[in-house]
């Protein structure tokens, strides 16, 4: 019995030392006094009385029956409401003119002087002129110019510096300057240019240098800018800051002068309050990501431009944070910033002349108030400077936005159909197109010298006749009877059938930016002329798509007769060859890609020449006027038009299967 | 011993063999050990209703019981605010450290009531709002409950309305906070500014370097960058219920609904109403109101009373006219109603216009303008009228509607200043929901067309088909535009032939073994890949010529973003089974390539392995098929376009081709396919994939063309 009472005890004693385990817990907590437990905390208490808490602003108060008038505007501080009188400005929208310079030795001025002749927004006449422009010079002195007579307190003046302002006036003027400090910078007023170099090309001026949509896999990580200018090197690894002398002092192999070069890294990384130097531009024609360190200028253009979009800007005081938020940053940030920073740099920044009409464009904008661009305008391609608000408030009318918006071009075209000077009324024709599905209405932009014919064919479709000018220029004018945002650009000689103007439709749906057409040139640069050339010969190449057969956006109508410049439309009325070479330049310009070709059926006939001495399509002569793509290439300042090799055929052109099976058989007939 | 322990385990059997005193003993002995084993589980349960209800004395306390706090005449006053305080001079970013998240910490001080040396109290203790807006942060992910981790400081005291604070004293009591430190990184709420007869338009309390949101900013007391403009909370909003009403035009064009409103004002509005008649309507309060009506909610032209705010809905524009102060309650009013504001407040800084585009969804108008205002409004063209009332309404219920939103959108914007590089980007603060949900913004959006230099890298999937492996790695090196070669191998029983057996090509070769047998493998984004372009092809597709290949790159360069590919297929709606079918006949349109040949950007890749929507992704891996759809999804899904089709149809060896096998089998995959389709454009939300009627061939291809000269002559022989 011994041996089992003592295994008792054993086994009571067990279950004792278990409970007092088990016990003994709790009993500490009741113990202690309770203690919330981590990771919940008490935060604000719930007042018993919460409800019967009076509000902060009792009814009838404040007093409101004595407001106070206007306030006047107090020091210097200017906003657009009291310090711009926009009533001048009406009408004529934004006419500029620009006060006589004093001294014209430097040459910088007289050139943008130039460039704003030619804009739509000069006036020679002051009692027209809403903004008047002030380009301020140092004499041979170095002492600031007086000021011209107009000035009346600088009210409706504009101060325009590319270079940090030397003689500044405030008070009533409007400033815009290079990198003005953000102490200043009046918001909403003033208006911040980017430190331009001294070389920068008045026009056109170069292209971003991204070739590529995402990072090399071989590009440096992070570039560092120098103080004096170039850029150093730095790697991913670098813990310590990079940017800091005293924490770098063993420099590493690896870190190499870079000099004057462009930056081929990812990220730029720009410290330092003030800009010393155009790092900033360099970086973002680079497309290497701005990192700015807790800059004290304002960003160029930043009322308009979202820059968060395109360059980071963090703060100096945590550079570890920031080095490792880049460290981290997901691929699809990175690659949008990039992307970001080279349709700024293209859109508002490559030339002086885009940097004077983005400052024009941000006061115009101003005065129109509600029907400015929308941030959607500034802030996507292709930029606040093609995308023409007088033509739409609505995003969804332009042929760039679709995405966005999330919307899809519609499903019908205006077919207009020019009948030139010996024309016949093309009857054939506009049977074909009419009997398209897609297609809305037929105008006919009757330029003949032949009296209008009495009697039209009938159609399904509503047909109208517009009066043209003869000018070539006519061909792309907005006119208002143009219902649809497609428009199928027709010459009275083109032949079409049904099924081809379908098909081509449903592609140009999945291209509304674009042009697309039939028939196509290609141009080449001429080694032996030392210009540009283009030929109509068949080849494995294109990049232009004649207009005489050729879907496009309403839009390029807009963009054709309001923004290009004058000089180009009347080369064009000259000589009417060229019109289908501005008309692809335009476009291009404006997309940066190629236009699309479809097939056409059977074997165009001998083309029609668009005027008498027209080019002959498809024959073995170079089309005439070849001279014009040169002075345009001159105009625009680059060679906007991109070669494709790529025809968008039927799924199932001249595939090996039945007939019946295709949707668009004709299109295959020899 | 041993036998002990067995009766032990047996128990009871155990005790009738005892002795009854011992039995007595152990039975109790028993008892007080199962009672006390009892009353330790209840214990277990016990304590947490015990500590809860603990919690609930010392949370559930009323306003009148918090402790005094005895000010003394002398205690400092902070400086005046500096007006020249920037986030990078007067904020102490060291606070707020480093944080993985992002995200700034908000420390509350809590409730004390403040009384001068004679025990008169400084303020109201709190107002409902501001205990509405200290709960709301303390609710939020800013909130802590720690001092020495918080980064930014918020006092209990309560500055909502200027008008009920003693300014000197309420200043000694900031100023001796346990954190005051000259206000570094506190943050002040105040609705209404400024006191008679000057009514600034900032609190008057001296605050030194605190940052203050406050509703009535103009642009020479607001800080740029530093202070944060809000509204004046409006307590309509919680009171009344207006029910969102469809854009479009109403009854008045433009109505003026406050009821103090300067009498210069007033006559110009009048003017306005005279010369435009119905469709301007100019109110005001009313006189001649019976006993228990609300004059707050009514409004009086002439003889008519109006119901307020309801009377807003029935206005397309609505004054927002500045009174003693330039922070007006109405607009919130207004924007409920989504109504348009017309602000009338020259140098009046809107409410969060450091992030908020008011250019969508009001009108600014300067006040020397105000006779002009009808004719500005007039050629606002309506669809842009309509898209300002829908603006103007999502502002009001995403950041006007509640305490709590202005709180919440306050403290995000200091959060984003602090960490930019994580900040809340222009749409996500001022697209509406319909809008974001819409709207596709593709990771490819610049139109440039990569050089043909940099070449593409093919990855083949293989499996043990070694030969044909070969004999792709083959015809692929003729490409060209081919830089690398990647043999990612899917079998883990078997280990890839010898170096010395591949096939010898002039560009690298590298071979990937997995860890797993997966489809997603073909997908991954490899550190090998130095090439934008990735070409993923079969180990069995061996019909391609190195012609098409290569047209296949020069397609893809132009269109960078797409899905270039060779085998194409569609998907249909069955209106007889209500679902997705998918379709690989001889068919005019397309929506899908198929993977087993097809060109694409290697970011793709990146989004198909981390980023793809719900469980597609493991879904397909253990299904061991529709890899490939699942990709044509994930790349139409993000930037609306369609896939591109290259070259002429040509008889693939692919499983749905073979119909020799069997026609069971045949259709057998192409159920499970249709089911693929069904099931991802369930997870998607939406059927992404887009049709096309087109397909990508050479300029010349089959024109009347000597064959010699054309760029790519050998595309589409079979």
């Amino acid at each position: 019995m011994q041996p089992c009472r003592k295994s008792l005890w054993l086994a009571l004693s067990a279950s004792w030392l278990l409970l007092i385990l088990l016990g003994i817990c709790p009993l500490f907590r009741l113990a202690v006094p309770p203690k919330p437990p981590p990771g919940h905390p008490q935060g604000w208490p719930h007042w018993l009385d919460a409800a019967f808490l009076s509000s902060f602003s009792q009814p009838g108060e404040p007093p409101e029956d004595a407001p106070q008038l206007p306030q006047a505007p107090r020091g210097s501080s200017c906003s657009w409401g009291t310090c711009f009188d926009t009533s001048k400005c009406r009408g004529n929208g934004l006419k500029v003119f620009v006060l006589p310079l004093a001294s014209p030795t430097s040459e910088a001025p007289q050139r943008i002087l130039a460039s704003l002749e030619t804009s739509g927004y000069h006036t020679p006449n002051t009692s027209e002129a809403c903004l008047l422009l002030f380009l301020p010079s140092l004499d041979q002195r170095g002492v600031c110019q007086p000021l011209p007579p107009h000035w009346s307190a600088g009210k409706n003046h504009l101060v325009l510096s590319l270079h940090p302002a030397l003689c500044t006036h405030r008070g009533q003027v409007m400033v815009a300057e290079a990198s003005p400090s953000a102490d200043i910078f009046r918001p909403g007023f003033d208006v911040a240019l980017p430190l331009l170099p001294e070389d920068h090309p008045l026009q056109g001026g170069a292209p971003g240098q991204l070739q590529q949509h995402s990072p090399h896999s071989g590009a440096v990580w992070l570039a560092v800018a120098e103080e004096r200018g170039g850029w150093r090197i730095a790697g991913i690894q670098d813990s310590a800051c990079p940017w800091d002398e005293h924490c770098d002092l063993h420099p590493r192999p690896q870190q190499t002068q870079l000099g004057e070069m462009l930056p081929n890294a990812t990220f730029c990384l720009i410290p330092g309050h003030r800009p010393a130097t155009s790092h900033f531009l360099q970086a973002l024609q680079a497309g290497c990501i701005p990192v700015l360190l807790s800059p004290r200028w304002e960003l160029p253009f930043s009322e308009v431009i979202d820059w968060t979009k395109a360059a980071i800007i963090a703060d100096e005081r945590l550079p570890q944070q920031v080095l490792a938020a880049l460290r981290e940053m997901l691929p699809g940030r990175i690659l949008t910033l990039r992307q970001q920073t080279q349709f700024l740099w293209n859109a508002y920044f490559s030339s002086v002349e885009k940097v004077i009409h983005t400052t024009l464009e941000i006061i115009q904008d101003r005065i129109w108030g509600a029907s400015a661009h929308s941030s959607l305008l500034w802030n996507s391609p292709p930029g606040a400077l093609l995308a023409l608000p007088t033509f739409s408030m609505s995003p969804q009318d332009f042929p760039f936005y679709f995405l966005q918006q999330g919307s899809h071009p519609e499903s019908r075209f205006s077919a207009l159909i020019w009948v030139g000077a010996l024309g016949q009324p093309p009857l054939k024709l506009i049977q074909a197109v009419a009997g398209s599905r897609h297609c809305a209405q037929i105008l006919i932009l009757w330029s003949s010298e032949k009296p209008l014919p009495d009697r039209w064919p009938k159609t399904t479709v509503p047909l109208t006749v517009i009066e043209g000018h003869r000018k070539a220029s006519d061909r792309f004018f907005p006119y208002s009877t143009i219902s649809t945002s497609a428009i199928l650009s027709l010459d009275a000689h083109s032949t079409l059938s049904t099924s081809e103007v379908d098909f081509a439709f449903v592609v140009w749906q999945s291209f509304p930016e674009r042009i697309v057409g039939f028939l196509t040139w290609n141009h080449s640069w001429d080694e032996a002329r030392g210009g540009w050339s283009y030929s109509a010969k068949m080849a494995n190449e294109f990049s232009m798509v004649l207009t005489t057969a050729a879907f496009y956006h309403r839009y390029y109508h807009t963009l054709f007769t309001h923004s290009l410049p004058k000089a180009l439309r009347t080369l064009v009325d000259e000589t009417p060859t060229c019109v289908d070479v501005l008309m692809n330049f335009l476009v291009a310009a404006v997309t940066k890609l190629p236009p699309i070709k479809v097939p056409c059926g059977r074997k165009h006939p001998e083309p029609a020449p668009l005027a008498p001495g027209g080019p002959g399509l498809g024959s073995e002569t170079q089309p005439l006027g070849q001279d014009c793509i040169n002075r345009m290439v001159a105009e625009f300042g680059h060679m906007p038009l991109v070669s494709s090799r790529v025809r968008l055929d039927p799924v199932l052109f001249k595939d090996p299967v039945s007939v019946q099976r295709k949707k668009y058989r004709s299109l295959e007939k020899p | 011993m041993c036998a002990s322990v067995k009766y032990n385990i047996r128990g009871p059997a155990l005790i009738p063999r005892m002795k009854t005193k011992h039995r007595i003993y152990y039975i109790t002995l028993f008892s007080i050990v199962l009672l006390g084993l009892i009353a330790t589980g209840m214990f277990q349960f016990w304590p947490h209703s015990i500590e809860s209800s603990g919690d609930w004395s010392v949370e559930k306390r009323s306003v009148r019981d918090v402790p005094v706090v005895r000010l003394p005449a002398e205690s400092p006053i902070p400086e005046r605010g500096d007006l020249s305080c920037r986030m990078h001079t007067c904020f102490d970013v060291y606070r707020c450290g480093f944080n993985p998240k992002n995200k700034i910490k908000v420390y509350i001080y809590s409730l004390k009531k403040y009384v001068d040396d004679a025990g008169v109290p400084v303020s109201n203790t709190i107002s409902r709002e501001y205990n509405e807006l200290l709960t709301a942060i303390s609710d939020s992910d800013y909130y802590t409950d720690d001092i020495n981790r918080a980064c930014l400081f918020v006092p209990s005291i309560d500055v909502l309305n200027q008008n009920t604070v003693r300014i000197k004293e309420t200043a000694q009591a900031l100023a001796q906070l346990s954190r005051w430190d000259r206000g570094t990184n506190h943050l002040l709420f105040n609705m209404l500014p400024g006191g008679p007869p000057d009514y600034n338009t900032a609190l008057d309390v001296p605050r030194d370097r605190a940052l203050l949101a406050g509703g009535g900013f103009s642009t020479w007391t607001y800080r740029q960058g530093y202070d944060v403009s809000i509204p004046v909370y409006s307590p309509l909003s919680a009171e009344v219920a207006l029910p969102e009403k469809a854009p479009g035009a109403r009854r008045y064009f433009l109505l003026s609904s406050q009821m103090s409103v300067h009498p210069e004002f007033r006559e110009e509005l009048e003017a306005l109403q005279a010369k435009h008649g119905e469709s301007v309507l100019v109110l005001d309060k009313c006189t001649n109101l019976s006993e228990g009506m609300l004059s707050v909610r009514r409004r009086c032209y002439q003889h008519q009373v109006f119901d307020y705010p309801q009377l807003l809905q029935e206005a397309t524009f609505c004054v927002v006219l500045r009174g003693t102060r330039l922070g007006q309650a109405v607009l919130s009013d207004v924007l409920q109603a989504g109504c348009v504001p017309v602000v009338i407040a020259d140098s009046y800084i809107l409410p969060f216009s450091e992030v908020l585009d008011w250019k969508r969804a009001s009108v600014v108008v300067p006040e020397e303008k105000m006779s002009d205002v009808y004719s500005i409004l007039r050629s606002i063209p309506q669809r842009q009228i309509e898209e300002m009332q829908r603006q103007a309404r999502w502002f009001w219920e995403a950041y006007f509607q509640s305490i709590k939103a202005i709180a919440l959108a306050t403290l995000q914007i200091i959060n984003d200043r602090i960490y930019p590089y994580a900040a809340i980007s222009y749409e996500e603060w001022n697209d509406p929901p319909a809008v974001k949900w819409a709207s596709v913004s593709n990771p490819l959006f610049l139109p440039l067309i990569p050089p043909q230099s940099q070449g593409f890298t093919a990855i083949v999937l293989t499996y043990d088909r070694v030969e044909s492996l070969f004999r792709v790695i083959t015809e692929v090196s003729k490409v060209p535009s081919l830089s690398k070669l990647l043999v990612v191998w899917n079998n883990q029983n078997k280990n890839p032939p010898e170096e010395s057996l591949w096939p010898k090509i002039r560009v690298p070769l590298k071979v990937v073994r997995t860890a797993e047998n997966k489809l997603s493998n073909r997908f991954f984004p490899y550190d090998e890949i130095e090439t934008e372009a990735v070409l993923a092809i079969d180990d069995d597709i061996i019909m391609l010529t190195s012609d098409e290949l290569q047209f296949g790159y020069e397609v893809w360069r132009e269109f960078p973003d797409r899905l270039v590919g060779y085998p194409g297929r569609l998907h249909l709606w069955d209106h007889e089974m209500n679902k997705w079918k998918y379709e690989s006949e001889w068919t005019n349109e397309v929506s899908m390539v198929l993977t087993g040949a097809a060109f694409y950007h290697k970011y793709f890749n990146y989004l198909y392995t981390y980023k793809m929507p719900g469980d597609i992704k493991n879904w397909v891996d253990a299904h061991m098929n529709c890899e490939d759809i699942a990709m044509n999804f994930l790349v139409a899904n993000v930037t609306g376009k369609a896939v591109i089709k290259v070259t002429p149809r040509k008889k693939f060896k692919c499983p749905e081709c073979t119909a020799i096998d069997g026609l069971s089998l045949d259709q057998t995959h192409m159920v499970e396919r249709s089911e693929c389709i069904n099931k991802f454009a369930s997870v998607f939300g939406t059927m992404p994939l887009k049709v096309v009627e087109h397909r990508a061939d050479p300029v010349l291809y089959k024109d009347d063309f000597p064959e010699k000269l054309k760029s790519f002559p050998n595309i589409g022989s079979l």
